[in-house]
């Protein structure tokens, strides 16, 4: 291992290939597990036991940091993995690739540690053992037999399923969006400051659900760089990425009117018959957008990471303190953007889904203990106080949640 | 000491060797010709022989498996570091285990200057193992030392059976200042090393694998060696003194007052006690007082580090001369007399100190004080001593601990395993 991950590349490892060549030709001898250079798998294929093909994969650092199996091929059907780290610090986690997807994968293989069993039906073809940080970081497995389509296809399939689902998912929210939206220009042509407050408090959760995935759009006729043009800043700009050319417009300009100026003037009217008929347009625009699994991954990440930029310094709704209604709803669009993947994630690596699940579960657990029916949005006020006492509580679990989901892309990308 | 063979190391490496802050007798200044040279050098020099020597060398490299105590105790003392401590979030053992074995795994390559996995990854979406910033860069003598907090010794993770004998929470002392937030701590992370990056690289990598078993808790940033190990020059600290002159430096003291040796558990033998206290400095209002005050409030003279007694830094002070007026030429509460070994029924423990900054308080004030850290096989070493410097130290004016915590560090884990293994067994 060096210094640099240069050389970490996919198609470095051309002396594995040859080795391998040997396996290659593997006859289906089987049961033959005796003594063998730990660096060449031997050439039958992997004995059967309780139903499944057994191989041992063995990390070492002994001479090198290598990744050993002791039989490079099987026969089609469940397949298990053993996989110990008797000595290697710079190999933690071993994967199984089709191509460049992963099929299964083991993390926190540190030395020391009892080994792990990972168990995957696998039809015949092609596949690779994928050891990052081992000197030779890739080894081929190959599996005997019909090749069946089911074991590829299946994961990709349940994610697709899990992204046209999602696309509906958003689809309502943002439907949602633009009726709760409507009620509050209603309310701010009214002129019942109290009510357009409720209003507000009611229409930011369902922006703040998807935002991720509808930040991009640009009205026709502008420039990216435009901010007059770009649906985001129009709807959802601060006072703290204020654009003097452009000024203040959308959600906050409402709240900005309501909370701090007290007052509904013809301008706030205005501020508010623009923001309706924005968030129409976004929706309107969003219905074209479809998902590939890792924008769904990564829609998730973005989501998590407005809660910590914006919201646990109360910035975002610094007029209103509703920040807990905003974090809650980030955290739900993160929430629902895992669940639907999560019937593919399971296949692939059930270990992060679990600790994924389990982080979800402790931070919607903590957001509970701020939740109060008798407020318009929810949850209690987000106010210096409370700031003070508990902004690194929520986050650090968030953090503690962030880590983890931010390894879910790869897995489930269907580039390459 | 790890012995990797020359190949390994490498020729890319930054090999630099140079003198460091001009020490009193014997300045090492190295112009090593080649790599093989800077090497030796520096596997070598860690343990200068003389007295004095301050040798800087950023290929030098120190191995974490081994039969002994973690490295970052005994180690020659390198100029950063870097110390947090992490909250359990997680209520189980197994989780506990896990990272202390990925730790493990990660700190012995980090030790070895190399990255803890991919900073590029592979795939499309993949993110980074290793966060990058010590891509380059020379192992700088890196350490990491683990220490483990009285919390994680309970009933809660069922290893109150696996309790170090000695292990508890310190007791209150005479004037404390202790502010929970820069205090406590279920499980510790110093980090040293002669380039600061380094040193923070680590606790950033480290501190993200905790993410979801352990959360930050606080930390405090070294930035300049504050104590003196065998053959060290010795270091001042921020009040200008040289701090460390009569730190305990021998082998057979490190086995009498620093390793545990008793009939605790197996895991925990070899170990140590890591006390560590956060003591702000009223830096403004010490360089207002006149030199003669603040070399009575030491009992050494400033410049020199001569006890008040005479002779010359290592002179051994002698707390029974007087002066003409036949008043001790060191004051009995001067903090020379009160730490002394001789006036603590010969209790000595190992110092490990950083100077640290905070920048600027609330009231435009130099914020930065020592990073106290000491090594003992009882915690109650450190206690005695600190009670009498607590209630009479004349320097007391002019500190204040404000934090504080206690974590036992285990021995080294050998080469595949990982540390406190014992404790899951």
């Amino acid at each position: 291992m060096q210094l640099s991950s240069s050389t970490r590349r996919f198609g470095a490892a051309a002396g594995v290939v040859a080795a391998v060549a040997l396996a290659l030709t593997a006859c289906a001898g089987g049961g033959n597990s005796g003594a063998h250079d730990a660096a060449k798998p031997a050439a039958s294929a992997a004995p059967v036991s309780n139903g499944a093909s057994q191989v041992k994969v063995t990390l070492s650092g002994d001479s090198g940091d290598t990744c050993a199996l002791d039989h490079a091929s099987a026969k089609a059907g469940p397949v298990t993995f053993t996989i110990h780290n008797t000595s290697s610090t710079a190999i933690t986690e071993v994967e199984l690739l089709q191509g460049q997807r992963i099929i299964g994968e083991k993390e926190n293989l540190a030395p020391g540690l009892a080994p792990v069993k990972l168990t995957l039906t696998l039809g015949g073809g092609s596949y690779t053992v994928y050891c990052p940080g081992a000197d030779a970081e890739e080894q081929k497995f190959t599996v005997t037999g019909k090749a069946a389509g089911q074991a590829d296809g299946s994961v990709q399939t349940v994610l697709a399923e899990g992204t046209k689902g999602y696309g509906t998912y958003v689809a309502g929210v943002l439907a949602d969006m633009v009726t709760a939206v409507g009620n509050l220009n209603s309310a701010v042509q009214s002129g019942n400051i109290d009510e357009a407050k409720k209003e507000y408090a009611l229409a930011r959760p369902f922006y703040e659900k998807v935002e991720s995935d509808v930040d991009g759009f640009v009205l026709p006729g502008h420039d990216a760089t435009d901010n007059s043009g770009n649906l985001d800043y129009l709807v959802d700009m601060r006072q703290s990425n204020l654009d003097p050319a452009v000024g203040w417009h959308g959600f906050h300009a409402v709240e900005r009117d309501l909370w701090q100026n007290g007052a509904i003037t013809d301008q706030t009217k205005q501020y508010a018959s623009e923001l309706n008929t924005n968030v129409t347009t976004l929706a309107d625009l969003a219905k074209g957008l479809s998902y590939k699994p890792e924008d769904l991954a990564n829609g998730a990440a973005g989501l998590l990471e407005e809660v910590q930029t914006n919201k646990i310094s109360g910035e975002e709704e610094s007029y209103s303190h509703i920040d807990l209604v905003d974090v809650a709803a980030n955290v739900e669009g993160a929430e629902q953007a895992f669940a639907y993947l999560q019937p593919g994630l399971t296949k692939i690596d059930p270990d992060l889904t679990t600790t994924v699940q389990g982080q979800f579960d402790k931070v919607t657990a903590l957001l509970d203990g701020y939740r109060d029916p008798s407020l318009a949005g929810g949850y209690v006020d987000y106010t210096p106080q409370l700031k003070q006492t508990d902004a690194s509580k929520i986050s650090l679990a968030v953090q503690a949640l962030q880590e983890p989901l931010s390894k879910i892309a790869e897995k489930v990308a269907t580039a390459g | 000491m790890s012995s990797p063979t020359p190949d390994e190391k490498g020729v890319s490496r930054r090999s630099l060797l140079f003198g460091g802050a001009a020490a009193a007798s014997g300045l090492v200044v190295g112009a090593a010709g080649g790599v093989g040279g800077a090497y030796a050098a520096g596997l070598h020099s860690a343990e200068p022989t003389d007295e004095g020597q301050d040798v800087l060398d950023l290929s030098a490299e120190h191995a974490f498996y081994g039969e002994a105590e973690q490295a970052g105790i005994r180690t020659s003392q390198q100029r950063y570091c870097v110390y947090m401590t992490f909250d359990m979030s997680s209520p189980l053992a197994r989780d506990l285990q896990v990272l202390l074995a990925r730790w493990s795994g990660a700190i012995a390559q980090l030790m070895k200057g190399k990255t803890i996995g991919q900073v590029e990854p592979n795939r499309v979406d993949g993110i980074g193992v290793d966060t990058g910033e010590a891509l380059d860069l020379a192992p700088a003598g890196l350490t990491v030392t683990v220490g483990l907090g009285a919390k994680l010794f309970t009933d809660q993770y069922g290893l109150a059976a696996k309790k170090p004998t000695l292990m508890r929470e310190l007791k209150a002392l005479p004037s404390d200042a202790m502010k929970p937030e820069l205090s406590g701590g279920d499980l510790s992370l110093q980090a040293c090393a002669d380039d600061p990056q380094v040193a923070y690289h680590a606790i950033r990598d480290l501190a993200r694998m905790a993410k979801g078993t352990a959360a930050t808790r606080w930390t405090v940033m070294g930035f300049g060696r504050a104590s003196a190990g065998k053959g060290q020059s010795t270091p001042r600290n921020l009040m200008g003194y040289k701090d460390g002159t009569r730190n305990l430096k021998e082998d057979v003291d490190f086995d009498k007052f620093v390793w545990v040796k008793d009939s605790g558990p197996a895991w925990s033998q070899g170990g140590s006690y890591q006390v560590v206290r956060k003591i702000q400095m009223n830096i403004e209002n010490w360089d207002a007082d006149r030199v003669s005050d603040q070399n009575a409030v030491f009992g050494r003279e400033k410049q020199a580090g001569a006890p008040l007694s005479g002779g010359h830094e290592f002179t051994t002070p002698d707390f029974h001369a007087t002066g003409a007026d036949g008043t001790p030429k060191i004051s009995p509460t001067s903090h020379v007399a009160l730490a002394a070994h001789e006036n603590n029924g010969g209790i000595k423990i190992l110092r490990r100190g950083y100077n640290y900054t905070d920048g600027l308080n609330q009231y435009g004030l130099l914020d930065a004080g020592l990073l106290f850290i000491s090594y003992q096989n009882d915690p109650a070493h450190f206690e005695t001593i600190q009670a009498k410097l607590g209630s009479s130290d004349r320097l007391n004016e002019y500190i204040s601990h404000i934090g504080s915590g206690i974590f036992f560090v285990p021995a080294a884990p050998k080469q595949g395993h990982y540390l406190a293994e014992g404790l899951f067994a």
